[in-house]
């Protein structure tokens, strides 16, 4: 992992007011990488994650493309470099149906500026089916959908246009086992295809099989940054909960090195 | 979306039968020609208004301000055709002084970040008073034939020379109002549903966050809906001012509630995301042939008002019972 990352993030602020939600955050993120973002309710990763995505305009920082530095006013700049994200609350169009919102913003046309219903509807068919074998009600609103197909569906816009970065903001809080071990699966093939992942989640299992890094975050701040091999899930908690690694963590790693 | 919309329109189209039904029977006249030709009138100045309301009650929004911008607008094409103008150009000043309007409402929702309904209310009232201060609350009259064209006119009209002197009317033709509305229907159903703007414009409406996230462009979106709005009320206002030949500046007052009735009875929900052109279509004749069947039935216009709130508060609720299963 010596080559170039494909996204840094360097001293971005954010604040609302008094609330600072994030504060001199630093963070990077290399190609074939999947890099676990945790910290209790509130402690700033979703508002990290938005301003990587364009969402959210930060109050002071950088971001860089590449090397490049770039500038996100909305969601589209972000993904015109090929940053996708699956947002927490997955946003979704509830009255329309799965190809329409696959395709939102995205829309595929005929010649004549029409929308082209068929090809999207083609499309939607494919990549859903690749995600979830069971999933029929293509044309029906998603709000009728039950939360693990509307998350298969948040998934498949995110990984089906040209992606470099994928922001996945708790993708599994909705899904049951079997989807889960699926998008661990698919998680899997997206890093060995070169994209670099970014993978908000509370659940210390997933993390530990499938990132090569762990950030935790406290009160909008980092309070430890390490390889998934340098620590355990006793010591990530305790940087959760504490803001800080357990007393003996040093004298451990110490040992496990020589 | 599909199958509950299309339940809301044939229920909706029932009760157009059941009223159409009702009316025949309570009085021969209702039945005629003639009276067609009136209801057809009255319906595609109210239709004109509830399409424009549909695609803002589609993105979630209202618009307050039609009955006013209506009048503003057959006041400036009216005042266009004083100054000089042919009647065409001069009907396009209108429509597009109605456009203006519209944009207007739009830059105060999109940018000040008003509500629509007080953004609206507050158009409702300066393109009012912009109407009256221009007329000094005189209509403008004498405005010749050709103005009279776009209201009066009809497609296939026979008429024939009696030895007498007057005309007869063999066939009455296809009143002009009655084609530019279903010209303008037909592009606003293409318009929601073969068109990226139309996918934006309930995307919107649905969940404005997330169309703003997944690259809609919300702002640009609405705007569009308010200044589409604004002009057909401006359309709407030429037709009525033409079907009287005179320009009046207290015209249209209270015609946004029979629009946003015509909307709502036709399945739009104003919580945003979903409508219908043709549900709106059944809903402006359901509200033109009530308002033309209790006239003709004897009954006041005072006990018409009290209907049409029960009937529209009906269809809401109707739509809300639907919703919460
Ligand atoms: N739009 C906003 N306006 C004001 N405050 C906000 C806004 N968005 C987030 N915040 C605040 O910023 C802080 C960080 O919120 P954020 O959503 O990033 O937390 P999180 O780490 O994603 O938590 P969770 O695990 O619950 O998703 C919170 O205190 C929150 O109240
Ligand atoms: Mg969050």
């Amino acid at each position: 992992m010596s080559q170039q990352p494909l996204v840094e993030m360097i001293d971005i602020e954010k604040h609302f007011g008094g609330i600072r939600a994030v504060e001199h955050v630093s963070i990077d993120l290399y190609p074939g990488e999947v890099v676990g973002l945790l910290g209790h309710n509130g402690a700033g990763k979703s508002c990290l994650m938005r301003i990587l995505a364009g969402a959210m305009i930060p109050s002071s920082g950088e971001i860089r493309v590449g090397g490049t530095p770039v500038r996100f006013g909305t969601p589209i700049d972000a993904r015109d470099h090929g940053i996708e994200t699956i947002y927490q609350t997955l946003a979704l169009a509830d009255h329309l149906d799965a190809p329409a919102n696959l395709f939102l913003g995205r829309e595929l046309r005929t010649r004549f500026g029409n929308l082209d219903e068929a090809r999207m509807l083609r499309a939607a068919r494919e990549v859903l089916a690749r995600l979830n074998p069971n999933f029929r009600n293509l044309r029906d609103p998603v709000s009728s959908l039950s939360g693990g197909q509307r998350q298969v569906i948040a998934i498949a816009r995110a990984i089906y246009f040209d992606t470099k970065v994928l922001i996945m903001d708790e993708p599994t809080a909705a899904l049951g086992p079997s989807e889960t071990a699926m998008v661990a699966d698919l998680i899997r093939k997206l890093r060995a295809d070169g994209i670099g992942i970014f993978l908000v989640s509370h659940d210390m299992h997933d993390v530990f099989e499938l990132c090569d890094r762990v950030i935790v975050m406290n009160k909008g701040r980092i309070v430890g940054a390490h390889r998934i091999d340098e620590v355990t899930k006793d010591d990530v908690l305790s940087l959760i909960v504490k803001g800080e690694l357990p007393a003996d963590w040093s004298a451990r790693n110490l040992e496990a090195a020589q | 979306m599909i199958g509950r919309d299309q339940m809301h329109r044939a229920s909706a189209l029932l009760t157009l039968m059941l009223l159409i039904l009702g009316f025949a029977m309570a009085s021969p006249a209702f039945f005629s020609v003639n009276n067609g030709l009136t209801i057809l009138l009255q319906t595609s100045v109210i239709g004109l208004l509830g399409i424009g309301l549909t695609l803002v009650i589609i993105t979630g929004g209202i618009d307050l301000s039609v009955g006013s911008v209506l009048a503003l607008s057959g006041v400036v094409s009216a005042m266009s055709v004083k100054a000089g103008l042919p009647v065409m150009p001069a009907m396009c000043v209108g429509i597009i002084a109605g456009a203006a309007c519209g944009a207007f409402n739009g830059v105060v929702i999109t940018r000040l970040r008003i509500p629509p309904f007080v953004a609206t209310l507050g158009m409702m009232l300066i393109a009012r008073g912009v109407a009256l201060q221009l007329t000094g609350a005189a209509p403008i009259s004498q405005l010749g034939e050709g103005f009279g064209w776009l209201g009066n006119g009809a497609l296939f009209r026979m008429v024939e020379m009696q030895p007498n002197g007057f005309p007869r009317v063999i066939f009455p033709g296809v009143p002009y109002p009655a084609i530019l509305l279903l010209v303008v229907a037909i592009a606003a159903t293409y318009l929601l549903r073969r068109r990226r703007i139309g996918r934006h414009l309930y995307a919107t409406g649905s969940n404005e966050e997330a169309a703003r996230l997944s690259g809609v462009k919300v702002d640009w979106t609405k705007m569009y809906a308010y200044t589409m709005s604004g002009a057909l009320a401006g359309l709407a206002g030429n037709v009525l001012m033409s079907r009287l030949v005179t320009a009046q500046p207290s015209e249209g007052v209270m015609y946004e509630l029979d629009a946003i009735a015509a909307a709502v009875i036709g399945g739009a929900s104003l919580s945003g995301g979903v409508g219908t052109i043709s549900g709106t279509m059944i809903g402006a004749f359901i509200i033109g042939i009530l308002r033309n069947g209790l006239n003709m039935a004897g009954v006041s216009a005072f006990i018409q008002q009290i209907v049409i709130g029960l009937v529209v508060i009906g269809a809401v609720w109707i739509d809300q019972v639907r919703n919460r299963r």
